[in-house]
Formats: C-alpha cells, sequence, structure tokens
C-alpha cells in the first residue's frame, strides 16, 4: 500500500465565472422553489392555479432544477479542477451564456407557449399536445434544451481537453495505472479522477441526448417519421439519469476538497476509491432501465441489468466517499462551521436519498410504487438533501470572512431549519408515497389532501431557510474572489 | 498513411488515380448501384481524397488559404452545407438522373467537403475537433434513424430496403465511430505533465492528423 | 478587417449562400425527395408528354393523343405486382366509382399502363383488369410495346421502375392526371383518391 500525505493547497477565490454559476443557480433555486411550493399548495387545496399552470410549473421546476443543479455542480468541479489543469475561462462562461438563452427559450416554451409536456417527455408527448400546445412550442423547448446541452458539451470537451493535455489519456486521468497495477501513491487527486468520470458519462449522455431531441424535432414537424415509443424513453432516461447523477458527481468534488483543508488530512486515491469511481463511470450509463421497469414491453434483460446495476451502483462512491469523509473527521478535531456541517449533512443526505431509490429499484416493489410520490420523495432528498446542501456548503467556504470567523446565531438556525425541514418535506413525499399517492398529478384526492399541507409548510420553511443561506451568500459574494485561509485549522493539528 | 504519400508528387498521382478510378464506369456504377455505397462508399471517398490533397499541399499555402478564409469556422460551416447537401435523398436521386449533377457531385465533395474540413482540422484545437466529431456522430445517428423510419422511399433510384440496410449502416457506424473516439480518449498520450502548455499551442503541421483530439 | 471580423463575416455569408441553396433546392425546404419535387414542379409547371402507341387489354392499338380533349387519369403497373398495384388498383377503382355516369368516357377516362410489356400481353393485361373493375372501355389496361417509347413516357411521368431481387419491380405509384391539352398537370398520392376523385369532379 501507498502512503498518502497531506499536501496543502492554499485557499483560492472563485473565479468570477464560478461566482456567476452561483449567483444564477441560487437565484433560479429559489424561483424553482417557489414554483415547487406552489405546486404542493394547489395540491394541499390551499390555492387553486388550474391543472394547466400546475403541469407548467412542474414542467419548469423539473427542468430548472436538473439545469441549476448542473450549473451549480459545474462551478464546484470548475474551480477545484483549476487547480490541477488549465481549463479555458472563456468556455466556462460561455457555457454559463448558452445555458441562460437556453433557459429564455424554455421559459418563452412554457409561459408564453404553454408547453406543459415536462422535460421526459412521455410518450405520446411532446408531439402529440391534443392542441394544448402548438408544435412550435414544444420545438422551442427542446431547442433550449439542445442549446444548454451544446453549452455542455462545450465545457466537457475543454475539460477532457485540459485532462489529456496534463495526464495524456483518460486512463490515467481515472488512476487506471495505480488501480489495474502498483499503487505507487501517484494516482490523480480526487477531484481529477471525479471530473475524469463526469466528463466521459456526460458526453456519452449528451450525445445521446442530442440525438433524441433532433429525432423528435423531426417527428414534431413530420410525424410519419415514427419514433418507437420505447426507444425515445429509453434514449431519454439514458440522458437525463446520467446527467443528474453527473451533477452530485461534480459537486461531491466540493466535499473532497473543502474537508481536508479542515482536518490536514489526505483525501486518499487509493484502490478502493479509484475502483469505486471506475466502477460507476460504467454503471451510471447501465442503470437507467430503473426507470423502465414497470414498461413490461421492454427486453427482459435489460430490466434485469437495470434492477442489478441499480442495486450495485448505490454502493460504490457513496460508501467509498462517507467512509472516506468519516475517516477524515473521526478525531481530528475538526471546527465545524457552516461549511463543514453543511457539507457533512451532504453525505447523510446522499446516504438517505439512494435508499428509496434502492428499494425502487426492486422490480417487484417498483411495479406500485414508481407512479407514486415516492419516487419524487427519493429524488429530493438525494438532491436538496445531497447535491444542493454540497452547494451551500461550498457557497458557505467560499464567503467566509476568515478562518476564525465564528457563525451567526441566523446561520446556525437556518442550519438547523433547513435540516429538519428538508427531511419533513422529503417525509412526507415518501410516506404519500407509502400510501400510493399518484404523482405528476395537480388534483388529489380529500384523502391526501392533509399530507399534501405538511409538506407545503415544510416546504415554506425549507424556502426560509435556503434564504438566509443565499442572502448570506451574495452579501458576502464581495469576499469570495479573494485568496485566503478559509478554513479553520483542526485542534488535533493546531495543538 | 503511407509513408510514400508523404512525397507530394507520388501523393497527387495516387489521388488522381484514385479519383479517375471512382469517377469510371464500372466502380462508379457498381458503388452507386446501393444506396449504402452510394452515401457510405463513394461519398466519403469522395470528400477524403479533398482532403488529403489539402494535406499534400505546402504547410504555407495552407495557412495562406486558411487566413483568406477567415479561420477555422466558415470552413466548417461551408463542409456542413455541402455535405448534408449530398445527403439528401433529392440529391442522391438528381445525381443518378443528370450527369450535370454526377459531375457537381464529383467536383464540390473533394473541393467543398474534403478540402475545407482540412484546412479547419489544422486550426480547430481539440475542443473544436471534439465538437465537430460528436455532432458529426449524434447527427449520422439521427440521418440513419431518417432514413429508417421514413414512411416512403425516399429515393426513386434505390428499393426501399436499400433504404433501410443504409439507415441502419448509419447507426451502427455512428456508434462504432463514437466508441472509437471515446477509446481514443483513453489510451496514447505521453502522459508528461511538462507536455501540458505545449497543448495551447496551434497543433504541429503533420500532415496526417485527422481523427479525434488526442494529441502529444 | 481584423482577423475576428472576417470570420463571422464570412461565417455569416457562407450561412446565407448555404441556406438559400437549400432554399433554392428543396423548393422552399418543401420537397426534400426527388418525388415531392416532381409533383411540385410539374403542379407549377404542367408538362407535355411524348407520343406513344399503345396496345390494350382486347389488342387494340391506339395512341395516348387519342384521349386529348378529355381529363385523363393515368397509372403505371406491371401486373404480377402483388403489392403497391393493388393499392392503385384500388384507388383507381374509387376514384371511377366517383366520377359522374355521364362524364365517364366522354369527359374522363382512365388508363393503367404497364411497364413491363414483355410479359404483361393482352391476355393478362385482361385478367389484372377483370380483377380490379376495369371495364376495358371507360378504364382500359394497356401497354407500350416499343421499349424506347415506354422509357421516354416513364421520363416525362417521372417514374423510376427498378427490378428488385425476386423478379419483379419497385417504382414510384402515384395517381397522374393529364389534362385535355394532352399534358401532366397533376401528381396525386396513392393514398388519396378521394381528393382527387373530388378535383377530378371539379374540373368537369
Amino acid at each position: 500500500m501507498a502512503t498518502y500525505t497531506y499536501e496543502h493547497i492554499p485557499d483560492q477565490g472563485a473565479k468570477a465565472g464560478v461566482l456567476a454559476y452561483l449567483a444564477t443557480s441560487a437565484v433560479v433555486l429559489l424561483l424553482m422553489m417557489v414554483f415547487g411550493l406552489l405546486m404542493r399548495l394547489e395540491q394541499a387545496q390551499w390555492i387553486s392555479i388550474g391543472a394547466i399552470r400546475f403541469y407548467e410549473l412542474m414542467t419548469l421546476h423539473g427542468a430548472g432544477m436538473v439545469g441549476i443543479a448542473a450549473i451549480a455542480g459545474a462551478s464546484i468541479m470548475w474551480h477545484f479542477l483549476r487547480q490541477y489543469v488549465d481549463l479555458s475561462s472563456r468556455i466556462f462562461v460561455a457555457n454559463l451564456v448558452l445555458f441562460l438563452v437556453g433557459v429564455v427559450m424554455i421559459l418563452g416554451s412554457v409561459l408564453l407557449g404553454h408547453f406543459h409536456g415536462a422535460w421526459t417527455f412521455l410518450y405520446p408527448l411532446p408531439g402529440k399536445s391534443m392542441g394544448l400546445w402548438s408544435p412550435g412550442a414544444a420545438a422551442l423547448f427542446m431547442g433550449g434544451l439542445l442549446v444548454i446541452g451544446v453549452g455542455f458539451l462545450l465545457l466537457h470537451l475543454d475539460i477532457a481537453r485540459a485532462l489529456v493535455a496534463r495526464y495524456g489519456n483518460f486512463s490515467r486521468a481515472l488512476g487506471w495505472p495505480q488501480l489495474f497495477g502498483h499503487d505507487d501513491g501517484k494516482a490523480p487527486p480526487p477531484t481529477v479522477v471525479a471530473s475524469a468520470m463526469v466528463t466521459v458519462v456526460n458526453v456519452i449522455g449528451l450525445v445521446v441526448g442530442a440525438s433524441i431531441l433532433a429525432m423528435m424535432l423531426v417527428n414534431l414537424y413530420v410525424p410519419e417519421f415514427d419514433i418507437d415509443p420505447l426507444l425515445a424513453k429509453g434514449m431519454i432516461y439514458f440522458f437525463g439519469h446520467i446527467f443528474i447523477n453527473a451533477t452530485i458527481y461534480m459537486a461531491v468534488i466540493g466535499v473532497y476538497e473543502i474537508l481536508p483543508r479542515y482536518t490536514q488530512r489526505p483525501w486518499k486515491s487509493n484502490k478502493v476509491f479509484l475502483a469505486s469511481w471506475t466502477a460507476s463511470t460504467l454503471m451510471v450509463m447501465f442503470i437507467f432501465p430503473h426507470h423502465l421497469l414497470m414498461d413490461f414491453a421492454f427486453p427482459k434483460w435489460m430490466l434485469i441489468m437495470g434492477h442489478i446495476i441499480g442495486y450495485l451502483n448505490t454502493v460504490p462512491i457513496l460508501v467509498v466517499t462517507g467512509y472516506g469523509a468519516l475517516m477524515i473527521v473521526y478525531r481530528s478535531g475538526i471546527r465545524w462551521d457552516m461549511g463543514s456541517k453543511l457539507l457533512f449533512l451532504s453525505l447523510f443526505g446522499w446516504a438517505a436519498g439512494a435508499m428509496p431509490a434502492f428499494i425502487d429499484g426492486t422490480i417487484t416493489v417498483n411495479y406500485v410504487m414508481h407512479n407514486t410520490l415516492w419516487v419524487p420523495g427519493h429524488f429530493h432528498t438525494y438532491l436538496l438533501l445531497g447535491m444542493v446542501t454540497m452547494v451551500f456548503g461550498f457557497m458557505y467556504y467560499l464567503g467566509k470572512p476568515s478562518h476564525e470567523h465564528d457563525d451567526h446565531l441566523i446561520d446556525r438556525i437556518a442550519f438547523w431549519l433547513f435540516t429538519s425541514s428538508v427531511l419533513g418535506f422529503t417525509m412526507s413525499f415518501l410516506y404519500s408515497g407509502k400510501e400510493s399517492v399518484a404523482r405528476r398529478y395537480a388534483a388529489h384526492l380529500p384523502e391526501w389532501v392533509p399530507y399534501d399541507r405538511i409538506a407545503s409548510v415544510f416546504a415554506v420553511l425549507v424556502i426560509a431557510s435556503a434564504l438566509v443561506f443565499i442572502g448570506r451568500f451574495f452579501a458576502r459574494i464581495g469576499l469570495a474572489r479573494h485568496d485566503y485561509q478559509r478554513a479553520p485549522v483542526a485542534r488535533s493539528v493546531a495543538a | 498513411m503511407i509513408a510514400a504519400l508523404a512525397r507530394p508528387q507520388v501523393g497527387f498521382r495516387v489521388l488522381g488515380a484514385l479519383y479517375l478510378l471512382l469517377a469510371a464506369p464500372p466502380l462508379r456504377t457498381s458503388l452507386e448501384a446501393t444506396m449504402s455505397g452510394h452515401m457510405l462508399v463513394q461519398i466519403p471517398l469522395l470528400a477524403a481524397i479533398g482532403f488529403v490533397a489539402c494535406r499534400l499541399l505546402p504547410v504555407a499555402r495552407q495557412e495562406r488559404l486558411l487566413d483568406a478564409g477567415g479561420g477555422a469556422v466558415p470552413y466548417v460551416v461551408l463542409v456542413v452545407f455541402a455535405s448534408t447537401w449530398w445527403m439528401l435523398p433529392r440529391a442522391l436521386d438528381d445525381a443518378l438522373a443528370s450527369p450535370l449533377v454526377e459531375a457537381a457531385k464529383f467536383i464540390s465533395l473533394p473541393l467543398l467537403v474534403g478540402l475545407p474540413l482540412a484546412l479547419a482540422w489544422r486550426r480547430l484545437g481539440p475542443i473544436g475537433r471534439g465538437f465537430v466529431w460528436t455532432n458529426f456522430i449524434s447527427m449520422l445517428a439521427v440521418l440513419g434513424w431518417l432514413y429508417i423510419a421514413a414512411p416512403v422511399r425516399v429515393c426513386n433510384s434505390y428499393l426501399v430496403d436499400q433504404q433501410e440496410s443504409a439507415g441502419w449502416l448509419m447507426v451502427k457506424l455512428a456508434l462504432l465511430l463514437f466508441a472509437g473516439w471515446l477509446a481514443s480518449l483513453f489510451v496514447g498520450g505521453g502522459g508528461n505533465p511538462a507536455l501540458s502548455t505545449a497543448e495551447q499551442v496551434a497543433p504541429p503541421p503533420a500532415p496526417s492528423r485527422d481523427c479525434g483530439p488526442e494529441r502529444n | 478587417m481584423s482577423d475576428a471580423a472576417r470570420s463571422v463575416v464570412l461565417t455569416v455569408l457562407v450561412t446565407v449562400l448555404g441556406t438559400g441553396a437549400f432554399w433554392w433546392g428543396t423548393d422552399g425546404f418543401s420537397a426534400f425527395t426527388a418525388e415531392t419535387a416532381r409533383r411540385a414542379d410539374i403542379l407549377r409547371a404542367p408538362r407535355p408528354l411524348p407520343a406513344a402507341v399503345l396496345e390494350d387489354q382486347d389488342g387494340r392499338v391506339f395512341r395516348l393523343d387519342d384521349y386529348r380533349g378529355r381529363l385523363l387519369a393515368v397509372e403505371f403497373i406491371y401486373t404480377r405486382c402483388t403489392t403497391i398495384c393493388r393499392s392503385l388498383g384500388m384507388a383507381f377503382k374509387q376514384i371511377r366509382d366517383r366520377v359522374p355516369p355521364d362524364a365517364l368516357g366522354r369527359d374522363v377516362a382512365l388508363l393503367s399502363i404497364s411497364f413491363d410489356p414483355e410479359r404483361d400481353d393482352p391476355a393478362s393485361l385482361k385478367i389484372y383488369g377483370g380483377s380490379h373493375g376495369a371495364d376495358g372501355e371507360h378504364w382500359r389496361i394497356a401497354r407500350v410495346r416499343d421499349a424506347a417509347q415506354l422509357q421516354a413516357l416513364l421520363d416525362a411521368f417521372g417514374v423510376v421502375v427498378i427490378p428488385d431481387r425476386f423478379g419483379g419491380f419497385e417504382h414510384n405509384a402515384a395517381i397522374h392526371l393529364v389534362g385535355r391539352d394532352g399534358r401532366l398537370v397533376e401528381i396525386s398520392d396513392l393514398e388519396a383518391p378521394l381528393q382527387f376523385a373530388e378535383k377530378l369532379a371539379e374540373a368537369l
């Protein structure tokens, strides 16, 4: 076994581009949270916006949240990867510009064209809208997604270029010589390994996604060119699953980089770590069929593959990362501040969020659970308490005025309010799912309304605490640009 | 690439011979007898002749042409339009029906697709190349699907099952190219950190660099 | 001009020219296949037809020009065809049944032309006609015996016939309307015989 020692890399201020990414994410996140709240309020029968508005909001909420998760994740990855390889700022900014153009197109499609077929386009959507929206509106929505996809493709190509320039090829960037041969302790740092993994899977996902979007655009205007609905669904979920999974794999880089700075212990890219990332690189591409388990028309082997790999993929990175984080923190005398607390919480959120998916990935469970609120329960835990919490942790880290600075009382309160209200909010989803409350429905049966009301109250509290986090980030955005020590030195090191 | 081709006079002669061979009736008619032969063999070969011919030109000449054309981007756009044109079912039919259109095809593919692509490739850099590759691959797959899913016979000159087999070939080719491109990211490369800055400068004027963003 | 500006200007120029070329080459982004182009073209400019001598199912010899002064619906078939020609025959029957009885023969006639004169002798033409309900007078089944005349006729109508590997042919199938002046005026989809019949009725 190779030995790993902590190599201190000083805390760096964020480039303006990173802050622009984070600011965009923060603003859109709040707006989408409000949209989500409106949907819950509609189901709770406290407001009445009508079914069409509901599905419009759902479409925006879904596409918007996936979009900002990707944007925020990319900003974390880019910020830290820049320490190791030479990345292009122009392409980084170009991606954000293209993203905003895509967002405008999507907003126009939904708010003016009344498209409300959701970005998952379940058959026979988006083409056959029964007159509820025009082909133009659907085309604008898909065009917006394509523009966003082009931006991310460029970003990943730039990362690929930089990784190849520094490490020669992707095998080395993923640490294969150390994984399959002698571990000389010179494997690339975790940030590089994670970035390489995300780049490989996202480029594949984006090419497949662009293909199906182009096919659906043709089908929209020339319906005679039929798309096999199962093929379309498979391709959409292949892309969608990879893309949303990649957001957390990008954001976790924040954990790999920031926690070691607090405790001065290395995050080791040892064989176990490398193996878990290589395994997930492959598996993340083959688990999308777990979205299709109730589609009996799919070939059986595909569903079984989705079932098995879905089980397996829950484990590697999550366990390795969780164990790694515990090892870094254990008896380190870490000084807990908002940044480190949120990052640690995010790992719990990630693990907790993965469990419902693990259960739902069982074919027999899936038959009865998949179209209930159980699944939104899973991905809200996973994304809100996992992915978004990592982003909040990163924001606090960047904006921390000095390494000795103590958190305000209001932030501490907001942390506990956020933790408890997110748990309450996601638990009400999961409990509703257990009670077979249907998913994606604007109207709910009277028996279901109490759960919706509880969820609405928690959602208000989530938004309130997120407002504190985001308000604090914007208040400190000027500090975030400067280079100075942010991470407090752990007691074990200081002593 | 064959070593002899590096010597321009020999190279041009070989290319000229290949071009004439493609234009001569026996090979031309046999390739054009099937849609796959026409779209996936003859047309790419004609473009490839233009590409290689461009590489045989003196480097200074290529650079001048690039400058005159405003750099890589206009050339890539030109390639996109010209190559898309010959993917239209109508253009395929017309080429078979009219000698004039056939001649236009034989001239435009090397001149408006192969040559400008070879010029642009010099200056594209890894990102531009990756962008062109990935877009080309996904559009090839989509075009294949179009030919498979077409509800009508799109070419009057070809049987409907040829259309489908050409479509499947395109999809398979797209998958193969994508796998190859990805694999090229995983192998090769010196892996010498010292080379990382050399990446940023213009690509070296080696004549046979024609695929993938792998360098060093 | 700076390099960047030059690049932008030329990119725009190429895009405009390229789009223009596609606009021109696809009749305003409407005709991507030769078949749609052929139909659009004829609608714009009715096409004169070459002279042709035909022989019908009873061995009677006549000329295409004999139909001048009447509207003539034309389809191209071969009698052993088991696929698309059947749909064509069906479509023709539907059209015939919708022509007002007093106009049939006097002002409207139907003609099925075989492009396989080698094997489609009058006897086979007669069987084909019988099985599709052709009466042999107002709707005749005929062949063009002269190979050169047949090719000229096919070219003029824009019909491409290629042998498949099973002894039959693959061909573009449509319903053609020849005007009173003997020019090809319209090509319709064989899936829309009723619209064709309506157009015929309007032209009466």
